[in-house]
């Protein structure tokens, strides 16, 4: 195996002059890639007919990806730390591309276990491995702006859908003649969607490869120019000290940050989640008729994308400059008043709707750029991929209780189809109370307390 | 060494990666306030 050492951690040191720009379109390459996760909706339907079975049975193969890049994060992470960036994005793109392939053959021979093991297994793994991969080494390259090296990355995750929502739709139409692109309820046939899955995964490997030929790690001694340490240390919270990934856990701080995340993410599936039969229900004619379109829901549902990915790369970035926990204070508390004049005012106009959803979203996806740059100021650049990858189960997590709350409340209140803005203010209302709680927990993050960090000459030792 | 092209190969891949997706989504979306 020697051909693969290529891959090694110390065969990707970055030599004397290379630009640290080419790190955030590798990491790009890779997050652009495994965003097509949240894209799965496009060919459920078309998976729902080909299987004939029910749509619980088709989300399962997403909730198994969600779970398997929760547990793989944080499993995988210390491995991802010691041997690299180049080997772990090349681990990732073997897992997701396998996933489709293996996927690919579920569908072509009806067997829908073979894609549970397949995307949502194998693929899964891959999500997980491929998400943390690139965290730290764009933190050790961007001392100075982390929050815009990782917002850039973790925005590709939110672009990816929007990449592959069209390209799905119109692969399918090319690959199966009756299958029309413009209409959301359109079914593909299972030849179009064997085929879609090996493109996707084909496409996606080579996409994933220039991302693994392209990132390198700084030398020990890199500094960008001009750049002093001593500026950074001056912040409140900031730390100049390394805490390992097995010592973070036992820290308050870290479990106080996990709350956080996963009321921060709880608040914004659940706009997420509901968001196309939401804005149907909260413009309900007298006549039970919604004023908003099918078609215009699925725009918004894509208008809320475009803030989720904005917010990742706008407001990560802006925390470079206020600071981590002033921005987590801005993003629950003024998600507090969003959520609660969405409930109270947002049946009155369409503008003042989307409007409020979108800060919403815009938050949810700064939320998840800002935390690896939170972590690198509390635990320092050591272990920061192998404690974001543990933070992450906060994710898996909000993925199963945002959409609990919301349709436990939705599911009292009646039937799909007939709902109005008012049954949706019991469930808007909680999740205020949830962004309380997240409010209240970053305001209890304080600087890690010494006796967790590591001795220099240990941290030293490690990282040989 | 000089990483000019390298730099506009991989920025570029990326923009048209992500004006594809944007673009494809603000058509989509523009339905909202015509319809």
């Amino acid at each position: 195996m020697a051909i693969l050492s290529v891959l090694d951690r110390e065969h990707t040191v970055a030599p004397p002059g290379y630009s640290r720009w080419l790190i955030p379109p590798a990491a790009l390459a890779v997050h652009l890639c495994i965003g097509q996760a949240y894209a799965t909706s496009v060919y459920k339907t078309s998976l729902v007919k080909h299987f004939d079975t029910s749509q619980t049975a088709i989300g399962v193969i997403f909730s198994i990806a969600i779970v398997m890049l929760g547990l793989s994060a944080a499993i995988g992470g210390t491995w991802v730390e010691r041997n690299g960036p180049r080997k772990a994005m090349f681990v990732s793109a073997c897992f997701w591309a396998t996933g489709f392939l293996v996927g690919a053959l579920g569908i072509g021979t009806g067997q829908l276990w073979i894609v549970y093991l397949g995307y949502g297994f194998i693929g899964g793994i891959g999500l997980g491995i491929g998400y943390i991969s690139p965290v730290s080494t764009l933190i050790k390259w961007f001392p100075d702006r982390p929050g815009l090296a990782t917002g850039l990355a973790i925005m590709g995750f939110g672009g990816g859908a929007l990449v592959a929502s069209p390209l799905s739709r119109q692969l399918l139409s090319l690959y199966d003649d009756n299958y029309d692109p413009g209409n959301s309820a359109s079914v593909a046939g299972g030849g179009a969607l064997v085929a879609l899955f090996l493109t996707l995964g084909i496409g996606y490997f080579v996409i994933m490869m220039f991302g693994v030929f392209n990132i390198r790690v700084p030398a020990d001694d890199w500094r960008p120019a001009g750049f002093d340490p001593a500026t950074v240390k001056q912040k409140a919270l900031v730390t100049t000290n390394t805490v390992s990934a097995a010592n973070a856990i036992k820290t308050p701080q870290f479990w106080c940050l996990w709350v956080v995340l996963f009321c921060n993410v709880t608040a914004g599936i659940g706009i997420l989640e509901q968001a196309s039969p939401m804005i149907q229900d909260f413009f309900r004619g007298d006549d039970g008729k919604s004023t908003v379109a099918v078609a215009a829901a699925a725009g918004f549902v894509g208008l809320l994308s475009i803030f989720n990915m904005a917010g990742r790369f706008g407001w990560s970035s802006t925390s470079d400059v206020i600071g981590r926990k002033p921005i987590y204070a801005m993003y629950l508390g003024v998600g507090i008043i969003a959520y609660f004049l969405l409930a109270t005012v947002g049946h009155n106009s369409t503008v003042i709707f989307v409007l409020l959803a979108a800060v919403i979203l815009s938050f949810y996806g700064g939320g998840f750029a800002t935390v690896p740059a939170y972590l690198r100021d509390l635990f320092g650049t050591y272990q920061v991929g192998a404690i974001h990858g543990r933070l992450l189960t906060a994710w898996s997590a909000a993925g199963i209780a945002g959409p609990l709350i919301i349709n436990g409340f939705l599911d009292r209140e009646g039937k799909p189809g007939t709902l109005t803005a008012e049954a949706y203010r019991p469930a808007l209302f909680t999740m205020v109370g949830v962004l309380a709680v997240g409010f209240v927990a970053n305001l209890l993050i304080r600087p890690v307390a010494a006796r967790f960090h590591e001795r220099s000459e240990s941290t030293m030792e490690a990282a040989k | 060494m000089n990483q000019t092209p390298r730099l506009v190969i991989s920025w570029l891949l990326v923009a048209v990666l992500l004006g594809y997706g944007i673009i494809q989504t603000l058509i989509t979306a523009a339905k909202i306030f015509t319809s």
